[in-house]
């Protein structure tokens, strides 16, 4: 049963990442390709926090969104203004540097050799209960004015920008949001875990990400969900074939993105009134028969 | 007795500065050959192309296992990764861009495409021929060149000179050959070429190949002065870099940019330390982004409306 229910929580806090990462390219259509290290900062700033200073875990985890937030602020202050390659780029080369300071502050974090001893904290309900809120959090600010706003810009700028909408100002808050909802991702990971190093957030731990988004679908928060899942799981399951698993994986994508660009689940999105129409097909079967 | 000894010192901290000089220009050359490569495609397509890193991979280790077989000299391994980098461009292109200009895609999809095209290179070395590193032996031996007492590498002068020699050769291919006026016109209008009885889908092809001729060489290069390991394509960030101080968009600012970066990088790590290197660079980077965000040349490509 333990072993099903550590599955679970992987999936559910990868989950998590990629809503994180969703929101972003979903809502403003910027790609980041440091979202990993977010996680990194998040997993070792609440980590830290617990382990030098025994703060209890829940004020770590606030703390350390907080402090990734404002990391977060910085590097998009430059860049929220350019074109979208420069965002994408200067995340990546944001994931190196923190590489870099990570294994370099040897006395602080551990260097390469990785932060142990976070306290065991995380269980099941604790991060299913999160998902449901960073879900229902997400899913009310995309339906929300603002978030229409961001879904104009995303599809249009030039257009969203002459009916007045301040772009780069709703790409940075939103670009804050992910970087929190990431971050928060993070700090459970670390927690599940126990132990971190900064192999763990590197750039293909980004890339994956990023690729688990379009897989789902840019328009669909419930196709992300599935998509990740089943994404998370088959990698799991395939592991025995080795590195041909990524190749063959990162192969699907391609072709998906040639053909499907708007992923598996388009537009798709699961609804209350889904499952009232769902039920309606056999009330009216029954109606009928009366 | 005094003075000669400063004289000593200063001498000898004048021959270190021009080593280390010379070592930035040479992988400042590297730099520009991967940031030219990389605004080919940004030019004509507009978008980046992170599969340029996987290009020069590919390159890098068809190079390598050319020079196992056949026991290649310099000039002639440089050429099989140049020409296993072209082609590796055009595959990549027919199989992931193509389909997309068909579609007529928003650039997004460009992006994310060409990077996914990068990983596939890295995971097929990963899967073929593992993550173990491989080094080049020493072409040119050990040999320095000495002038005026100082003395050089004689393999990084010799990159150097390379790296020059094929960005002028680029030069004279984009501005004097029919083909190379064609490569021009679709960057600047593709719309326009097309109905001036340009054909476009094989100037793109050719784009590629040329770009794809630069990754590979740039490649081999990374994969001499370094070592090839399956994560070498991640360098294409520095070419990114170079691209963004010297100005995305035009074709002489990456080379400027490039240079820029490698004497940068190279005197940053003599003085201070490799693995303070990235960090610095990044700070670099947002300083620049910030305060010029156009680079060196200028120019700003908005998106495309």
């Amino acid at each position: 049963m333990s072993f099903y229910q550590g599955v679970i929580i992987i999936v559910v806090i990868n989950v998590i990442a990629v809503i994180g990462n969703f929101l972003l390219t979903g809502m403003t259509g910027l790609l980041s390709f440091g979202q990993a290290s977010f996680m990194a900062l998040g997993a070792y700033i609440s980590g830290l926090l617990a382990v030098k200073f025994n703060i209890p875990f829940p004020l770590a985890i606030l703390l350390a969104i907080i402090a990734s937030v404002f990391v977060g602020f910085i590097i998009a202050l430059p860049v929220v203004k350019l074109r979208r390659d420069y965002f994408a780029l200067t995340t990546f080369a944001f994931g190196e540097f923190l590489k870099a300071v990570l294994n370099l502050s040897v006395t602080i974090t551990g260097g390469a050799t990785g932060l142990a001893g976070i306290p065991y904290k995380v269980n099941i309900w604790i991060v299913l209960i999160s998902l449901i809120i960073v879900i229902l959090l997400v899913r009310n600010f995309r339906n929300s004015k603002f978030g229409k706003e961001c879904l104009a810009i995303r599809d249009d700028e030039l257009a969203a920008r002459s009916c007045g909408i301040d772009s780069s100002r709703k790409k940075m808050t939103v670009f804050l949001f992910s970087v929190a909802i990431t971050s928060f991702a993070g700090c459970l990971y670390g927690f599940y875990t126990c132990y971190i190093d900064p192999s763990m957030f590197g750039w293909t731990k980004s890339s994956e990400l990023v690729i688990m988004v379009f897989f789902g679908g840019l328009n669909s928060l419930t196709g992300v969900i599935i998509g990740t899942t089943f994404l998370t799981l088959s990698l799991e399951i395939l592991r025995f074939t080795g590195a041909w698993r990524m190749f063959i994986y990162v192969l699907i994508m391609i072709i998906l993105i040639d053909f499907r660009p708007q992923g598996v689940f388009a537009n798709w999105e699961l609804e209350w009134t889904t499952f009232e129409k769902l039920l309606q097909v056999p009330l009216s079967i029954i109606k009928k028969e009366k | 007795m005094k003075a000669g000894l400063l004289l000593r010192n200063v001498k000898k901290e004048l021959e270190v500065f021009l080593q280390q000089l010379l070592n930035g220009l040479s992988s400042g050359g590297v730099y520009a050959l991967m940031a030219v490569g990389f605004g080919l495609i940004y030019n004509v397509l507009k978008f980046s192309n992170f599969s340029h890193g996987g290009v020069m991979l590919i390159g890098c280790y068809t190079a390598y296992f050319a020079f196992k077989i056949f026991h290649s000299s310099l000039f002639l391994t440089l050429l099989f990764g140049a020409i296993s980098g072209g082609f590796c461009a055009v595959i990549f292109e027919k199989l992931a861009i193509a389909p997309l200009r068909k579609r007529n895609a928003p650039k997004v999809y460009f992006f994310v495409n060409s990077i996914n095209g990068g990983l596939l290179a890295e995971y097929l070395i990963v899967a073929t021929v593992g993550v173990f590193f491989h080094t080049f032996p020493d072409f040119l031996g050990t040999a320095n060149i000495n002038i005026r007492q100082i003395s050089f590498s004689k393999l990084n002068l010799t990159m150097f000179t390379i790296s020059l020699i094929t960005l002028f050769g680029l030069m004279w291919y984009l501005y004097k050959t029919k083909s190379g006026r064609a490569i021009r016109a679709v960057a600047c209008d593709i719309n326009t070429a097309s109905l001036m009885g340009v054909d476009v889908n094989r100037v793109i092809s050719l784009t590629f190949f040329v770009s794809g001729l630069l990754g590979g060489l740039s490649g081999v290069f990374l994969g001499i002065s370094y070592t090839i390991y399956p994560q070498l394509g991640k360098m294409i960030v520095k070419g990114w870099m170079a691209s963004v101080i010297g100005g995305l968009g035009s074709l002489l600012g990456p080379v400027v940019g490039g240079i820029l970066l490698g004497v940068l990088e190279t005197f940053l790590t003599a003085y201070i330390g490799s693995s303070f290197t990235p960090i610095l660079e990044f700070i670099i980077l947002l300083m620049f982004l910030l305060i010029r965000p156009q680079g060196i040349a200028g120019i700003i490509v908005e998106e495309k409306v």
